[in-house]
């Protein structure tokens, strides 16, 4: 075969540019490695389109540097240039981090909702006890015909003041239910009387508590054998003779 | 990539070979303009070259073990990847849907044979110097990418006729380009 025939077929330009069949590139191929001079003519052509397209260069886009080494560092050697793992476990442990804090706290929350259960379970108990007791003596007290009350009006010290005494004709015993009585001063106490015949008898002292706490709407007081009327007057604490009333009278009611 | 470095053909490919980053950087610096010139003498859309160029540096460094010296120089390599990442850029889906394509035939029944590309950008320049069926005929194996036997069923002339006349057209574009 003619050489110089063969290069000036335009082969050379074919392979170069990549337009060659693939036959015609395993013959090229061949000739290269047998003739120096077909070579020679490729090498040529090679080094004068680098030239072309070197002396044609545009710019690209001038962040492109960095994005391909990102690319490239990225997906390390691998073919796969996917990063979708890495951004996947990245998710995982946001997520898992995001469970963990999300336990804690539903931890912490049911622990104290435990604990505050608890607590509202031993006041509830606490509280429906002391509501049968009231109950209790309220239906003894008004479920029973025996029982009078006496509704007990303020006087001119406090004239909105207001109390009512529940009074067993049989067993004697008194209940008081304080409706609406000033809180009393700390060297002071409330104390109850029944009247018969005009005269006081002492029916109780009534504990300062029942003003601080409010606990307690009926409130227990001593027996009377006898009452047309009953009264409550403020007293000085801790006066030696209980007997003989000496404050003022705050409510007053017959019976 | 400051200080001076340059590398033999040699020398280059054997440290790309090695994944040397550094040599990777010379390669990017002195050839990302040529690459560029060529995908965007296919691809005209910038955004859309600039995405083919970077698929076709992350194909250098990920195929260089493939590049066989005793076949052609690196950086005809390198062309012949750019040009066909380029080819099936325009040819995927999603580009003939935003470029409302033009099938073959269309192009030639209608004379509009210069594709998405404009004519004054490098190879395609040299290319305006060929004269009329010629300068099809490159245009649409090189630029293109459409083989022999489609080019000959398209312009219904004899595949050795398209394969001859390609010949000499690319002969006549190695003295415009020497």
């Amino acid at each position: 075969m003619n050489t110089q025939e063969y290069i000036s077929s335009g082969i050379v330009e074919s392979y170069v540019l990549g337009l060659a069949s693939a036959e015609e590139r395993r013959e090229f191929e061949s000739m290269c490695l047998q003739y120096p001079e077909v070579l020679q003519a490729r090498v040529e052509f090679e080094v004068a389109m680098e030239k072309q397209a070197l002396n044609n260069a545009l710019a690209p886009d001038p962040g492109l540097k960095n994005k391909i080494f990102e690319q490239i560092r990225q997906s390390g050697n691998q073919l796969s240039g996917n990063s979708a793992p890495v951004k996947y476990l990245n998710w995982l442990k946001y997520a898992a981090a995001a469970c963990f804090i999300l336990l804690a706290g539903s931890l912490y929350w049911n622990i104290s909702l435990y604990n505050k259960n608890k607590k509202l379970k031993v006041d509830y108990t606490n509280t429906v006890a002391k509501l049968d007791e009231i109950e209790n003596e309220i239906q003894l007290i008004t479920n029973n015909p025996n029982v009078k009350m006496a509704s007990m009006k303020g006087l001119d010290p406090s004239p909105q003041s207001y109390a009512t005494v529940y009074w067993d004709t049989t067993s004697h015993d008194v209940y008081l239910m304080l409706n609406n009585l000033p809180k009393p001063p700390s060297d002071r106490q409330y104390q109850l009387w029944a009247l018969m015949d005009g005269k006081p008898i002492d029916v109780g002292l009534i504990d300062n508590d029942y003003f601080i706490k409010e606990t307690r709407l009926l409130v227990k007081a001593k027996n009377v054998q006898n009452a047309q009327a009953f009264a409550i007057t403020l007293e000085k604490k801790d006066r030696p003779d209980v007997s003989i009333p000496q404050g003022t009278m705050y409510v007053l009611g017959n019976l | 990539m400051n200080s001076k470095i340059t590398y033999s053909e040699h020398e280059l490919v054997t440290s790309l070979q090695q994944r040397n980053e550094k040599a990777f950087g010379y390669l990017y610096d002195n050839y990302s303009g040529a690459l560029y010139g060529i995908v965007n003498s296919i691809v005209t859309d910038k955004e859309i070259a600039n995405d083919v160029l970077q698929n076709v540096f992350v194909n250098i460094w990920r195929k260089i073990e493939s590049y066989d010296p005793a076949k052609g120089r690196l950086f005809t390599w390198m062309l012949n990847i750019a040009r066909n990442a380029a080819i099936d850029e325009v040819r995927s889906k999603g580009f003939r849907d935003s470029q409302k394509n033009q099938s073959l035939s269309e192009n030639v029944d209608t004379g509009a044979v210069t594709g998405p590309a404009v004519d004054d950008v490098g190879l395609r320049k040299v290319l305006t110097r060929l004269k009329g069926e010629l300068r099809i005929l490159v245009d649409l194996s090189y630029f293109q990418g459409f083989t022999h036997e489609e080019i000959s069923k398209a312009l219904n002339i004899p595949l050795g006729t398209v394969k001859t006349r390609i010949r000499s057209a690319l002969i006549q574009l190695r003295t415009m380009i020497q």
